[in-house]
Parts: structure tokens; C-alpha cells; sequence
């Protein structure tokens, strides 16, 4: 149990080396700060519906990077585009019987798809320990989530907030606890996907919709 | 004949090991536990050897989180010795749960858990586990005092640091009891720990630890085992 006081020792010595490692820190001090995110998401445990969806990443969503270049954060560049992708990749194909990857917000000849499903980033926010006067990183993602008609017709757009925080440990660092944050970020937009797409007021009319065609069809 | 001779302290090392001495003994941390039951505890309430327990964290907080080290230690001091208990691990669990315990998602009460264990899946991965408790915990250990400080130099003949530093550590945390077999609230336990740190530093800086995180650990685990056992 690694449950004794590191990081309050950590932080009364700190006070003590400063004097000497003043030269060192300032060598690092115009250096940019670049974050390559790996998240790692769980499967959920969720009913699927029967339903094959087409999945549309758009050029931004795909390439989307956090940049900044601030006095109190120069050069900032954090990639997190792996990790979107890779969460939807393994939200979606337990929210829905069958995925595919389409090119468009409507569906090519020959490609057949009840609806297509777009993700596109909104905003992404970062904050430090020392910026907030917590102990914790903290990261704010904001998606869009839009489903089509698979003639391009839309039926449903809700945004997705995820939020992810991480403590600031003895032996973690800026891109540690940046990495956590945001991880927690996707894995609570991952949650939030799964338990929330039904549960949207447009994309249950769609759905009862479809059930009520689907059972006057049958009736027939 | 011969008798041997144990060299005792020298004068001189003798008011350091003194003043180390009344350090160490001021080190210690006081917990003050309470707890409360919202029915008197019975026979039912006793865990069975096949039932497991779950300790997680309440991270729902935006200004501080429950720490993964505190909810691992309390599961392992739960789960060890003659009298321990199944502990399922709390990363273990909110994973194969997901997306349902995640910080946003997690039910907040009793009643909440009730209706997710209607979901077929959950209901089986419960089952599974053979789940009996939820223990939830929340709260944080943080320093709310310091003083002192601690110089350190580094020269072309050595380095070496001087000064003294001490620092008031408080843990408070409170442990909400879910019985999963009732759907009821089994009772609350909360624990306050205390405790003062100091580091003397004579070219070396020597910490002199009040665990008041592990002390809180401690408290808590065996009042969780009392209150399920």
C-alpha cells in the first residue's frame, strides 16, 4: 500500500532544490509541449438495437488537434486523434447490430444503411493544477453528434459533454495527467453515447417510427 | 568472569536522538469514527462466504477526487486476514460495468441501483459476481497547515540541505453501505484522521511520517468489516 505522504514530502523539499535546479528548469521553460492521447475504453454493456448504422468522420474530426500558443502555454499541441476515433470504434458496434464506415452524410449507391451517425468535435478545454489551485488536471470535451436519414435528410443533433480529471501524484507529470484527464474525458462521452442515444427525444420518434413500419409491414 | 560491554549513545548524538525520539512520538494520528445504522444489525446483515463486496470511489466531485490508493487499500485491508472478505477491485468492476458506474452514470442511490439491475446484462454480471455490498466512498486526505522550511545546496564539494519543516495532514472520508440482497441502505461510517509530519533535515532531510491516510484506511476497513460481518 503505497499510501505514505510523497507527495506532501515532494512538496516541502521542492521548496529547498529550487534554489538549485532554478538553471535546469529554465532551460525547459521555452520548450513547446506535444501529447499524443491513448485512451483506452471499455465495452460496454448495453443493448444493441437492430439497426445497421453508417459511421461518418468528417476531415476535422479526424485531424482535429488542441493547439495553443499563450505566454503560459507556448506551443501546445495535443493530439488526441487516435483516441476519438478508437472510441467510437469500440462504442458503436455495441450500440447497434451492424457498422459501417461511410463517406458522406448520405449514403453512396449500394450501401445500405438505416441511418448514418456523425461525430464532430466542438471544443476541448485543458486545465493545469496551478491554473485552478486544485490538485487535478482536468479536461472538457465537447462533441456533436448528428444522425441522418441515409438520403442526407437529418433526424437528431445533441451535443455529448465529457469531462475527465486526474490527481496530480507524486510521480505523474504535465502529459500523465493530461493523458488521464482526457481519457476520462472520452470514457465519460463513450458513457454518455451509449446510455443517452435512445433516451434523445428525436431519435425515439425515429425509432417508434421505424417499429410502428416495421409492424404495419408484418401486419400486412 | 567476562562481561560484555554495549556501547550506549555518545553525549553528543544523545539530545538528537532525544529530540528524534519526542519527533517520532508526536508523528502518531488520531481518527474519530463515526457511524451510523439505519436499522439495528442482525444475523441477515452478515456477509456469507460466497458474497462479494465492491469499494468504489465517488468521483462526482469537481473539487477534489476520492483517491484510487485509499479505495485499493481499504479493499485490500478488507479482503486480508483470517476474517477477510471478497473484494472485488474497483477498476475490475467499472470496467465490466461500463458504461453504468462511471463517475457521471453511477447510481446515487439505493433505489437507482434497484432499477439498473433490471437490465438483463447487469442483472447477470451482478449474479455472476455474487454481488452483496456496495461500498461507496467519498472524501480526500489534504494538508491544511505547513510551516518551516528546508534549504538545500549543491557545491563543488558535496551538497547537502539544513532546516526543518513540519505539516498537518487531515483525512476525511464517509463510506455509504448499499445492501444489494435488501436494496436498502445498510448505514454510513465516516472517519476523521489528524496527524503531524515533520522533516528535519541535517545534510540529509530525514521525514518523519503521520500516516494519515493509511491510518484512515485502516479505520475504516475494519469498521466496514464489523458493519457487514
Amino acid at each position: 500500500m503505497a499510501l505514505w505522504s510523497g507527495e506532501r514530502v515532494y512538496r516541502h523539499c521542492r521548496v529547498g532544490f529550487l534554489t538549485t535546479a532554478a538553471g535546469l528548469l529554465l532551460a525547459g521553460c521555452g520548450s513547446s509541449f506535444n501529447l499524443q492521447t491513448q485512451a483506452q475504453v471499455p465495452t460496454p454493456v448495453v443493448n444493441r438495437l437492430p439497426l445497421t448504422v453508417g459511421v461518418y468522420y468528417d476531415d476535422k474530426f479526424r485531424h482535429y488537434v488542441y493547439e495553443e500558443n499563450t505566454e503560459d502555454r507556448k506551443n501546445w499541441h495535443v493530439d488526441n486523434s487516435r483516441s476519438r476515433i478508437a472510441l467510437f470504434q469500440q462504442i458503436l458496434p455495441s450500440m447497434f447490430s451492424k457498422i459501417e464506415e461511410v463517406s458522406g452524410t448520405s449514403a453512396a449507391a449500394g450501401v445500405q444503411v438505416d441511418a448514418i451517425l456523425s461525430p464532430q468535435v466542438e471544443e476541448m478545454q485543458l486545465a493545469l493544477p496551478r491554473e485552478t489551485y486544485s490538485e487535478l488536471y482536468e479536461a472538457w470535451i465537447r462533441y456533436k453528434i448528428r444522425l441522418y436519414q441515409p438520403d442526407g435528410e437529418l433526424i437528431a443533433e445533441w451535443p455529448l459533454t465529457g469531462y475527465g480529471k486526474a490527481e496530480k501524484g507524486f510521480f505523474s507529470n504535465r502529459s500523465k495527467g493530461l493523458n488521464s484527464a482526457i481519457d476520462q474525458a472520452l470514457r465519460d462521452i463513450g458513457a454518455k453515447l451509449a446510455i443517452g442515444f435512445s433516451k434523445q427525444e428525436a431519435v425515439r420518434h425515429w425509432l417508434d417510427g421505424r417499429n410502428n413500419a416495421y409492424h404495419a409491414d408484418a401486419g400486412s | 568472569m567476562r562481561t560484555m560491554q554495549m556501547p550506549g549513545p555518545r553525549p553528543a548524538l544523545l539530545p538528537i536522538l532525544l529530540l528524534l525520539a519526542a519527533l517520532l512520538a508526536g508523528c502518531g494520528s488520531t481518527t474519530v469514527i463515526n457511524e451510523y445504522r439505519p436499522q439495528p444489525a442482525t444475523a441477515a446483515n452478515e456477509i456469507k462466504k460466497n458474497e462479494s463486496v465492491v469499494i468504489l470511489g465517488r468521483r462526482n466531485r469537481s473539487d477534489h477526487e476520492t483517491e484510487g490508493d485509499f479505495i485499493n487499500c481499504v479493499g485490500e485491508s478488507l479482503s486480508s486476514g483470517s476474517q477477510g472478505v471478497k473484494v472485488i477491485p474497483e477498476k475490475q468492476f467499472v470496467d465490466s460495468m461500463y458504461p453504468y458506474f462511471e463517475a457521471s452514470t453511477a447510481p446515487m442511490d439505493v433505489r437507482n441501483l434497484g432499477n439498473l439491475a433490471k437490465n438483463p446484462a447487469i442483472a447477470r454480471k451482478f449474479s455472476d459476481l455474487n454481488l452483496r455490498y456496495f461500498v461507496w466512498i467519498d472524501g480526500h486526505t489534504e494538508t491544511t497547515d505547513q510551516s518551516g522550511t528546508i534549504t538545500c545546496a549543491v557545491g563543488p564539494g558535496g551538497g547537502g540541505c539544513f532546516g526543518f519543516a513540519s505539516w498537518d495532514d487531515q483525512a476525511n472520508y464517509e463510506a455509504t453501505i448499499w445492501d444489494f440482497k435488501k436494496l436498502a441502505l445498510s448505514g454510513k461510517i465516516s472517519a476523521e484522521t489528524d496527524g503531524t509530519s515533520y522533516m528535519p533535515a541535517v545534510i540529509i532531510p530525514i521525514p518523519l511520517l503521520a500516516r494519515v491516510q493509511a491510518h484512515a484506511c485502516t479505520s475504516m476497513a475494519q469498521r466496514i468489516s464489523e458493519f457487514i460481518q
